[in-house]
């Protein structure tokens, strides 16, 4: 899975398991995940989306420095995603 | 198919514990975890050889809890529900109490429970649902002299539960603590009867507790229908305040 395809999958997966009360489509590619101009979402939310992404995708994330750059966006997420494939 | 693991499994309250879910739930599966003496819930295990097993856990040690969650996952896919219940006391008046009565017993009724948690937190939030069941102690609110030790590690506990359930709550996952006061298992092992006779003065209901009015509520607080329920401290003492 790539391109558009792949980034609905993690807006679905990521409205899903974290339980947001946003649709998929109300979230832009590149959408701040975390902070108050974006999705708002906090440190429970990023370990819970760490969790996800690895039962969804197969992706790894080593430690919360990596987290940190990786969970920018829904873009920075599926670039992340793409490399391993 | 529930898997459940309670750790203090070769103790009275662990073994009613375990007895009470074999019989309400048919289809669950229970893993009793034992430290050194395991005769009882080896003849628990016997019982019910399908379903109930005694595996080997120092609850002290994050390596075991990693492989005894990693072995209980990898035969039946899940782990449902923990119930912290080892622990141990060691009572001595805080002027007189040695090093080890101290970090002995923070570790193995404190230490061990955030060992327990953070093995089994990761699985849990993967299948979006679990149950976490402390069992504290009504020490941690009310505690007698000579429970400082005992005392500070079962409040952290409650503390712990109250932490945990804010951040596991929307990920499925329940964490609630039991507060037990007396109940009749070996714990009260050393009290001869003169003392017994005082304590249940102090009791209103003027009776211990047994071990299996202590499962009823961990069996509703690990049940579907407690799924609104976390963070809380549930006293089971016969009414003392």
């Amino acid at each position: 899975m790539q391109g558009a395809e792949l980034r609905q999958k993690i807006k679905e997966v990521m409205v899903e398991e974290l339980m947001l009360d946003y649709a998929p489509e109300e979230i832009g590619d590149k959408t701040s995940i975390f902070g108050s101009h974006g999705l708002g979402l906090d440190s429970v939310d990023a370990l819970q989306l760490v969790v996800a992404l690895e039962k969804h995708f197969g992706l790894k994330i080593g430690n919360s420095a990596e987290a940190k750059g990786i969970l920018e966006s829904v873009e920075t997420i599926a670039v992340e995603i793409e490399k391993g494939q | 198919m529930r898997s459940i693991l309670i750790t203090g499994g070769n103790g009275g309250l662990g073994l009613g514990i375990a007895r009470y879910f074999l019989r309400k739930d048919g289809d669950c599966r229970i893993w009793l975890g034992v430290r050194a003496n395991r005769d009882a819930a080896d003849l628990l295990s016997a019982e019910y050889p399908e379903r109930c097993r005694t595996v080997t856990l120092e609850v002290t040690d994050a390596g075991a809890w990693g492989e005894a969650v990693a072995g209980i996952t990898a035969e039946t896919g899940r782990i449902d529900v923990l119930v912290n219940n080892a622990g141990v006391h060691r009572d001595h008046l805080l002027a007189a109490m040695p090093d080890e009565a101290w970090h002995g017993v923070i570790s193995s009724n404190l230490d061990s429970v955030f060992l327990g948690c953070r093995a089994v937190v990761t699985p849990m939030m993967r299948q979006r649902s679990g149950r976490i069941i402390n069992i504290a102690s009504l020490s941690a609110l009310l505690p007698p002299m000579g429970q400082t030790n005992y005392a500070a590690a079962k409040a952290g506990v409650v503390a712990m539960t109250r932490t945990l359930a804010k951040e596991t709550a929307r990920a499925g996952i329940t964490v609630n603590a039991v507060l037990p006061g007396y109940v009749e298992t070996e714990a009260l092992g050393g009290m001869d009867d003169e003392a017994k006779k005082q304590a249940k003065a102090g009791i209103p209901m003027r009776r211990f507790g047994r071990p299996e009015e202590v499962a009823a509520a961990v069996f509703f607080l690990a049940s579907a229908e407690a799924s609104y329920v976390t963070g809380a401290s549930l006293k089971i003492d016969g009414g003392i305040f």
